[in-house]
């Protein structure tokens, strides 16, 4: 009975930690009123310079959008599904897509090698990791202008923010680092050293952030309590990107692309007790992953093999593959 | 003739087809549509294109601009330039701007707004109606312009002081917005919202551009 609440109260700060990965608390502003939309699946396939869009139940494509730019690499979705914003590494520009018209309105221009964007938790801007600049842009997700860069370290590649919103993390591949924003401030309070070319960060489900380092071959955990690096585990070559699920009743667990196995690693969630669970043998060179609300479905890319797998978390069996573009980065789910 | 009018309509609809296939118009950062001109420097201006090519301005002249341009004076030096269509810019010394742009379906015309991220300096800017709405970013701020005169001055940490001297400017920062009318000024700092607008001596904040307009 314990382990039952246990499971359901978890499982239920997964769903919440999902919607905040998905970008806030708020609906964005204006805009059109319509119907709820279906659970979708989105890709960015940077050489192919679109998103491809998947039903997230039939899991079949039911469009492509034209990003309207180059090099289209990673993604963010509005809490409302309305709206898609795309990174263009080689434009080092924004694109704004509309997700019911699957329709690029907007290309803005953020700075040289846009690399990721992550939605503020009211949804109401866009902050956007420019590579080449060492900036970070903060975009108005209404009227698409910039309101404000603020100077980071050098190369940053991850950007995630805190449950609270009171600190933005963000990863710089040059120093090595995890840098800590004052969202109130708009100041770097800290630099924590976390290893060799850190990239992707993540909000995880006990609020802990999660970040991995490509160039090694470990992931790291953040406690934003203390701001320090409490953890990490070794997980193989190349470690991209994480998303969290669960097992059955065994969760939540931590689901860690790695791209020089060709697999998902999937660690226990728990920071005090890290360790390796299960290896799933994915697709050639898998970069992208993303769960679903419950933590039963997990959307993995392969940058090689140029398709989406759907894996189910409880038998860790694949569901489906699906062509996308070509060299998919990133895919986020948003839907129930 | 007809036979002539055929070809004319067939060569049209391989050309709408060829679009329509191409899914419209990409926005690219390419530099091959002049966006202004370089028209006259006191001193020197300095513009860097996107390949590092640098090219230099001193007096009167005609230098196109284009988009993903970097333009800079040095100390002593003002330069003024045109951008299309019919957007006069004044930039003091020691000022750094980069001409960009950002496309949005829901602007008229061609959807295109211009934008000039300043990174540090002054500037003067005197914005059009219709598609000659005008943005100055800045490391702290936005400034959006159509209709309206205004001055802005970037200091330390990107602070920037907006002055408008004709018509309304809107004035925003990541943590609020301001319209800021003629004869009235604007402070936006890093972590904190624009002040509320008070009342300014417009004419003595550009007078510096008096010599390059000439």
């Amino acid at each position: 009975m314990h382990v039952t609440q246990t499971a359901r109260s978890t499982r239920f700060a997964l769903a919440a930690i999902a919607l905040a990965a998905l970008g806030g608390c708020a609906e964005m502003q204006g805009k059109e009123a319509e119907e709820p939309t279906r659970p979708r699946v989105f890709v960015a396939n940077e050489s192919s310079n679109t998103v491809t869009v998947v039903d997230g139940e039939t899991f079949t494509v039911v469009g492509t959008v034209d990003a309207r730019n180059h090099a289209t690499h990673d993604l963010a979705v509005s809490r409302d599904g309305r709206w898609l914003f795309a990174t263009n590494l080689a434009s080092g520009r924004l694109s704004a897509i509309n997700t019911r018209a699957m329709e690029t309105v907007a290309s803005i221009a953020t700075g040289d090698r846009a690399h990721v964007v992550t939605l503020t938790n009211d949804n109401r801007q866009a902050w956007v990791a420019n590579i080449g600049d060492n900036t970070i842009s903060i975009v108005d997700t209404t009227t698409f202008r910039i309101l404000g860069t603020i100077a980071v370290g050098k190369g940053p590649t991850g950007l995630t923010f805190s449950r609270d919103g009171r600190f933005a993390y963000v990863s710089n591949q040059g120093d090595k680092t995890v840098e800590v924003i004052d969202t109130a401030s708009h100041r770097v309070v800290k630099a924590i050293p976390v290893g060799t070319n850190p990239h992707f960060l993540v909000l995880g489900p006990d609020g802990r952030i999660w970040g991995t380092n490509t160039g090694g071959t470990d992931i790291y955990v953040i406690d934003p309590a203390t701001q320090d690096k409490i953890a990490s585990i070794n997980v193989g070559p190349s470690p991209q990107q994480i998303a969290f699920g669960f097992k059955g009743l065994q969760g939540p667990n931590a689901y860690v692309t790695v791209a020089g196995l060709n697999r998902v690693v999937v660690l226990s969630a728990d920071p005090a007790n890290l360790r390796i669970l299960e290896q799933i043998d994915v697709g050639q060179r898998p970069n992208g992953i993303s769960g679903n609300r419950e933590g039963t479905r997990l959307f993995v890319v392969h940058e090689i093999s140029n398709d989406l797998k759907v894996i189910d978390t409880g038998s860790s069996a694949v569901l489906a593959t699906v062509p996308v573009g070509r060299k998919p980065i990133r895919v986020v789910f948003h839907g129930s | 003739m007809s036979s002539r009018l055929g070809g004319l309509v067939l060569a049209w609809a391989l050309g709408a087809a060829l679009v329509a296939v191409m899914g419209g118009p990409r926005i690219a950062a390419a530099q091959g549509q002049p966006v202004g001109t370089a028209q006259n420097a006191v001193g020197t201006l300095v513009i860097v294109r996107t390949d590092g090519i640098e090219h230099r301005l001193q007096g009167k002249g005609s230098l196109p601009l284009y988009e993903g341009d970097v333009l800079r004076t040095e100390p002593a030096s003002q330069a003024l330039i045109q951008l299309r269509p019919g957007t006069p810019v004044a930039l003091n010394e020691k000022t750094t701007i980069k001409i960009l742009s950002r496309w949005d379906k829901s602007v008229a015309g061609s959807g295109t707004v211009r934008i000039l991220r300043v990174s540090r300096g002054e500037l003067w800017a005197k914005a059009g109606s219709g598609e000659r709405l005008l943005e100055v970013e800045t490391p702290a701020s936005v400034v959006s312009g159509r209709d309206a005169e205004f001055d802005v001055k970037v200091g330390e940490d990107g602070q920037s002081a907006l002055t408008v001297v004709q018509g309304t400017a809107d004035f925003g920062t990541p943590f609020g917005q301001c319209a800021v009318r003629s004869g009235t000024a604007s402070v936006g700092a890093r972590g904190a919202a624009c002040t509320a607008p008070q009342a300014a001596n417009a004419a003595a904040a550009i007078g510096w551009k008096q010599a390059v307009s000439q």
